[in-house]
């Protein structure tokens, strides 16, 4: 560490490219020139911290994207049952719940429905009823 | 003891004679007025696809009724008239009381609270007084 004054004036010339190149550098000068690069690097290392705290500060409502499998964040649904303030679901009524059935006969997730979850338990509840009363089927073939 | 509200749908096949279906609620209703019962409603809705397979029909009659009673054994007497029977080949009985009644209680509730809080509207838009900064100074100077 003692050594930065003496080594600065040399390494003045090859610190103005350094912060540019410092990789270059590195690979080209020797085990001195390595740690000019490095002490170059240090004065330039500060910078990158800075960059550092980009994706570690707010993401926002879409939330960062990791491998853009899914998106974080779906249009939001309202559920249907509470806009319409419907507070029987009736097992009878056949084409209320097929909407909410797969095409294998499987009951929808609530996240795909948007439904909350009191009326996905009553409709969990009156399909049920349904298919042992033979309204509905438990699994259709495809 | 409370009145309890049952419904009960069966299905008979779908070839039986409509003498024969007749014969089945008018039994059903007599054994119900027997046990203190009550029948409130029949809906005969016909013949109708079935989801699957029961007993080797896909279609069959479904008859939908409602039975109003105090006594819970009268369910046991409708539902053991049912199996005995060679017409019917399903039946589900399903009690409605308490879903009524907290139906009941949640419109309740929904009216209460309405009638209460009358909605308040949005304020309109809070007035900032900000007085100008720039125009202080060009008045000050």
């Amino acid at each position: 560490m003692s050594d930065q004054p003496t080594q600065v004036p040399p390494a003045a010339p090859e610190a103005a490219p350094a912060p540019s190149t410092p990789r270059a550098e590195g690979h080209s000068g020797g085990g001195a020139s390595r740690r000019e690069g490095s002490s170059g690097g240090g004065g330039g290392g500060q910078r990158r911290e800075g960059g550092s705290g980009g994706p570690g500060g707010p993401g926002g409502p879409g939330g960062p994207r990791r491998g853009g499998k899914r998106q974080y964040f779906r249009k939001k649904k309202v559920c249907r049952f509470c806009v319409e303030r419907v507070d029987f679901i009736d097992y009878k009524k056949v084409e209320m719940l097929q909407p909410f059935l797969q095409e294998r006969g499987k009951i929808l997730p609530r996240r795909m429905t948007g439904t909350c979850s009191r009326h996905q338990r009553w409709l969990g509840e009156a399909i049920k009823r349904a298919r042992n009363i033979a309204l509905l089927p438990f699994a259709t073939e495809l | 003891m409370k009145e309890r509200l049952y419904d009960l749908i069966f299905i008979c096949r779908p070839a039986t004679p409509e003498e024969d279906i007749n014969k089945i609620v008018a039994t059903l209703e007599h054994s119900a007025t027997e046990h203190g019962g009550k029948v409130e409603k029949t809906e005969r809705w016909g013949t109708r696809r079935l989801a699957y397979r029961v007993e080797k029909h896909r279609e069959g009659f479904f008859v939908y009724m409602v039975v109003r009673s105090t006594q819970g054994d009268i369910i046991k007497e409708l539902e053991r008239r049912l199996k005995v029977s060679d017409a019917v080949i399903k039946y589900q009985t399903i009690r409605l009381d308490e879903e009524l009644k907290r139906q009941q209680k949640l419109v309740h509730h929904r009216e209460r609270r309405a009638s209460h809080r009358p909605r308040k509207q949005a304020p309109p838009a809070p007035q900032q007084q900000v007085p100008p900064p720039p125009a202080e100074q060009t008045a000050a100077g």
